[in-house]
């Protein structure tokens, strides 16, 4: 344990200080919907009540499922594409510059921009958000997977070129596995990013999803509590998805890559 | 005499210019040779070039002019035959001590490798660290695994680049200690960089020295000296004063040099 | 485990689960862009409005009557969604915008408009206390309205100019009918228009109050329509007569007694229709009961061309379509002749 700075940050405190601040906010929502009157606003309470409400009408295990199948298909497709796309751009000079302008051209363009293509071209079906969702996650691992072996250590090459290594052998054995660390940190990010699209991508007509439960509920009026109570349960999951990947990166494999404090 | 196991013949560097400013001349006229199982010693001021000396003679960089000939045969480029020892961070940090030191056995038997590993595992005396990660170890311990990384594949000639370099001054006793050892019981040829006078007189049987950048040979300096090298003897303070001279440096700390 | 095989092991089980949960607990989401016309259950697309009322009813109604559908409703959340959904094929017929579905038509798009969706049923409402109360008084006021195309816009165009002013006597904005109570009760906008539930919801709440409703400015104004895919007609005429006759007949029920929009509000409020409070629903069709009509649909000429000539002045179309384009008034050509269902409601 390093002394000085935080107190000791074993187990329990993991734990407990979040809740604490979860606690806090809760109180502080609560106190400031009702000290402002807030008519529209709805308190932690009856958000909770929402929630209670969408579970009753089996509605919240539904939307779950809609919206993780379609970010898990989203984003698989953009690690499946993106990880090999940003190694061979990251490795081969020419094919950096050839295509780098293009991909920082695209990386910017909002996913709720490309919605009008994304129904021209997939219709009214998962296809269009699963589109939409890949678009947002597959820049920053492509990004990342690129910086990762541009940044990667001289040394580590030439000391695989030393025992011989080449090609194929050199990419598996060497640039892959020193890239790994840095291109999990951009799959954490890009799974954060995919998670936030979801609510724009499911502005398309699909009808099913936590994305869809939201925009929905503008519609049916002054549901504001079940807007918060999808807010609520797109920001818990997406928690535990990062939580999730958080795990990935104690691997031996990859653990190397990141500074610890101990 | 067997033929020398490396020669450098009329060797020049320039590095290209950067964005402003004039081309680098690292390296000028370099001449130098090494004999089968010698261990010989290069050193020089800092910065002055013969870590990139030691990089053209690996295959890692392409000198301007000259010629750099490798057991007869020019050099193309890094060779599983001469391994380079580099002076930090060398060993892959995603593989165990035991993964790192197989590493150039990859291709052999599971039985044969497996021996090889524990033999060079126990000459470095990391035996019990073998499933551990390099992040684990101490930097004297990452070292020993790139050595014995490098013995392990059985190569003709080690390059080093001041490997103990980034190590505090009693680790690095104790690593030339056991470099000294292991050498005697392998008979390679290794060339050795290193900005530590008394590292040289400690390790080589020759010491090439080498002037400030443009670097050529100043001087080559045998030492005849016995090993284990005593630290006391007058042979060796006479060659380490020899050394200091030679590079025109004052044994007085704190006098100026006219 | 390594990583290697953790992260196979995991992601694989995880594909395979979360495709199983999805599909079992959300069947008939995997809807393909073909089979836009199947003869039945083609699609039809609507928004959760009151103005696209009879779009439920009939579907209601059919499958009460006679267990199967003619076509499949499908819900949309905006204009844009529901506009982009049938230019790409998606469904083959649509509730839309009048003006939309003209402008759509000068752009070339081969849409047809068949039959009228309800006549009124807009209006503008302002805060309860605040001074405005005629249009004079929106003066240098912020007024939201849904979309560039949107009825309301042309009619507050016309009521504009009824009162001698332009529109540049006011500031128009943008904004999605939903947020609109919200924007009116926290002072954002002035004046509020769009079609109903939004405007009784604010009127519901307490905070709102009806500056005018379509039909003191603009009587039988009409504004969502029916419209199919032209190719809809030549390939499947009798599907296209048999959506009207429905759409015709839940019109004419709708109308018929204040019972059956008691009875509507009830049915169409549901998750699978509007899923709106039926509360709201029953107040925006019964106070005042001409708030929204559903009767006298058919298409006639010169409400169109009022409609291109409003358009052209305030900039949304550009006049190169007209009736015989846009319209075909054929499938209904006499209203008498048009029955209302013969419904009381879900017996007990």
């Amino acid at each position: 344990m390093e002394l000085g700075g935080e107190k000791t940050v074993n187990g329990k405190s993991r734990i407990v200080l979040p809740l604490c601040v979860g606690v806090a906010v809760l109180l502080v929502w609560h106190i400031a919907v009702r000290i402002s009157h807030s008519y529209l606003t709805p308190t932690p309470l009856e958000v909770l009540r929402g929630i209670a409400e969408l579970i009753q009408k089996g509605l919240l295990f539904k939307y779950m499922a809609a919206s993780l199948f379609r970010v898990t298909c989203g984003f698989m497709l953009a690690v499946v594409i993106g990880v090999p796309a940003g190694l061979l751009l990251g490795w081969f000079q020419l094919a950096f510059q050839a295509f780098n302008p293009m991909l920082q051209i695209l990386r910017p363009i909002s996913p709720i921009a490309w919605i009008p293509l994304a129904i021209s071209w997939f219709g009214i079906s998962d296809a269009a958000p699963i589109f939409l969702i890949f678009l947002a996650s597959v820049f920053p691992i492509a990004v990342s997977a690129i910086a990762a072996v541009q940044n990667m250590q001289p040394v580590y090459l030439r000391a695989a070129r030393n025992f011989g290594l080449s090609g194929g052998e050199l990419f598996r054995q060497v640039i892959f596995r020193a890239s790994l660390p840095q291109i999990i940190t951009g799959i954490r990010i890009a799974l954060g990013v995919a998670w936030l699209v979801v609510v724009a991508a499911e502005m398309i007509a699909v009808n099913s999803g936590l994305g869809y439960l939201i925009i929905d509920a503008r519609n049916a009026g002054k549901r504001y509590d079940l807007i918060v109570a999808g807010m609520v349960m797109i920001g818990l999951i997406g928690l535990v998805l990062d939580l999730i990947v958080r795990q990935l990166e104690k691997f031996d494999e990859v653990r190397w890559g990141y500074a610890s404090r101990e | 005499m067997s033929a020398p196991a490396v020669v450098v013949r009329n060797l020049w560097m320039t590095f290209p210019a950067k964005r402003h400013g004039q081309p680098i001349a690292v390296l000028e006229n370099v001449n130098a040779e090494v004999a089968t199982g010698e261990f010989v010693c290069i050193v020089g001021p800092s910065g002055c070039g013969k870590s990139t000396l030691l990089n053209i003679i690996g295959g890692f960089v392409r000198a301007t002019r000259g010629e750099v000939m490798v057991e007869g045969e020019p050099v193309d480029g890094p060779d599983p035959r001469r391994i380079f020892v580099f002076q930090e961070n060398g060993v892959f940090p995603w593989l165990t001590v035991s993964e790192n030191i197989g590493f150039g056995v990859r291709g052999k038997k599971e039985e044969e490798r497996r021996r090889i590993v524990r033999h060079y595992t126990e000459m470095v005396s990391l035996t019990g660290f073998e499933n551990a990660y390099p992040r684990e170890l101490s930097g004297g311990m990452r070292q020993r695994v790139e050595i014995a990384r490098a013995l392990a594949a059985n190569p003709d000639i080690i390059y080093m680049d001041e490997p103990f370099g980034a190590l505090d001054f009693i680790t690095r006793l104790k690593m030339r200690a056991d470099l000294t050892r292991i050498w005697q019981s392998e008979k390679k040829t290794i060339l050795f960089v290193t900005h530590d006078i008394e590292e040289a007189v400690q390790l080589a049987d020759r010491v090439v020295v080498m002037s400030q950048r443009p670097a050529t040979v100043k001087e080559v300096i045998p030492v005849g000296l016995p090993r284990p090298r005593d630290l006391d003897s007058h042979g060796y303070l006479e060659t380490r004063d020899r050394i200091f001279h030679s590079m025109g440096m004052s044994l007085r700390i704190g006098e100026n040099i006219a | 485990m390594t990583l290697k095989r953790t992260v196979t092991v995991y992601s694989l089980g995880w594909i395979v689960a979360i495709t199983l949960l999805h599909s079992v607990l959300n069947l008939g989401l995997f809807s393909a862009r073909s089979g836009a016309t199947t003869g039945e259950k083609y699609r039809i697309g609507f928004l959760p409005v009151t103005c696209h009322l009879t779009c439920p009813v009939t579907d209601f109604i059919n499958k009460q009557q006679t267990g199967k559908s003619i076509f499949t409703p499908v819900r949309f959340n905006g204009w844009p969604e529901l506009k982009e959904a049938f230019l790409s094929g998606y469904m083959p017929a649509t509730f839309i915008l009048a003006p939309m579905a003209m402008a759509l038509r000068e752009q070339g798009v081969p849409i047809k408009i068949v039959y009228l969706g309800h006549r009124d049923g807009s209006a503008v409402m302002v805060r309860k206390d605040s001074q405005i109360y005629r249009m004079e008084d929106l003066r240098g006021k912020r007024v939201a309205v849904p979309n560039r195309f949107s009825n309301q816009r042309l009619l507050i165009f016309r009521a504009l100019k009824q009162a001698g002013m332009t529109v540049n006597d006011i500031t128009l904005v943008e904004m999605p009918p939903p947020d609109m109570p919200a924007a009116l009760y926290s002072r954002a906008v002035d004046a509020v228009s769009s079609g109903e539930p939004f405007m009784a919801q604010t009127e519901m709440d307490g905070y709102g109050r009806v500056l005018w409703l379509t039909k003191d400015v603009w009587p039988n104004f009409i504004s969502c329509v029916l419209a199919v895919n032209e190719d809809m007609i030549k390939n499947h005429r009798e599907t296209v007569q048999e959506l009207v006759n429905g759409i015709a007949r839940s019109g004419k029920w709708l109308d018929q007694t204040m019972d059956h929009r008691m009875e509507a509000a009830q049915f169409v409020s549901g998750p699978e229709y509007y899923n709106q409070n039926p509360r709201l629903l029953s107040f925006v069709l019964s106070k005042p009961p001409d708030r929204v009509k559903y009767t006298n649909l058919t298409l006639v000429r010169k409400d169109f061309e009022e409609i291109e000539a409003l358009g052209l002045e305030s900039g949304i179309l550009k006049g190169t379509a007209h009736f015989e384009d846009y319209a075909d008034p054929s499938f209904v050509t006499d209203e008498n002749a048009i029955n209302p269902w013969n419904w009381e409601g879900k017996k007990p």
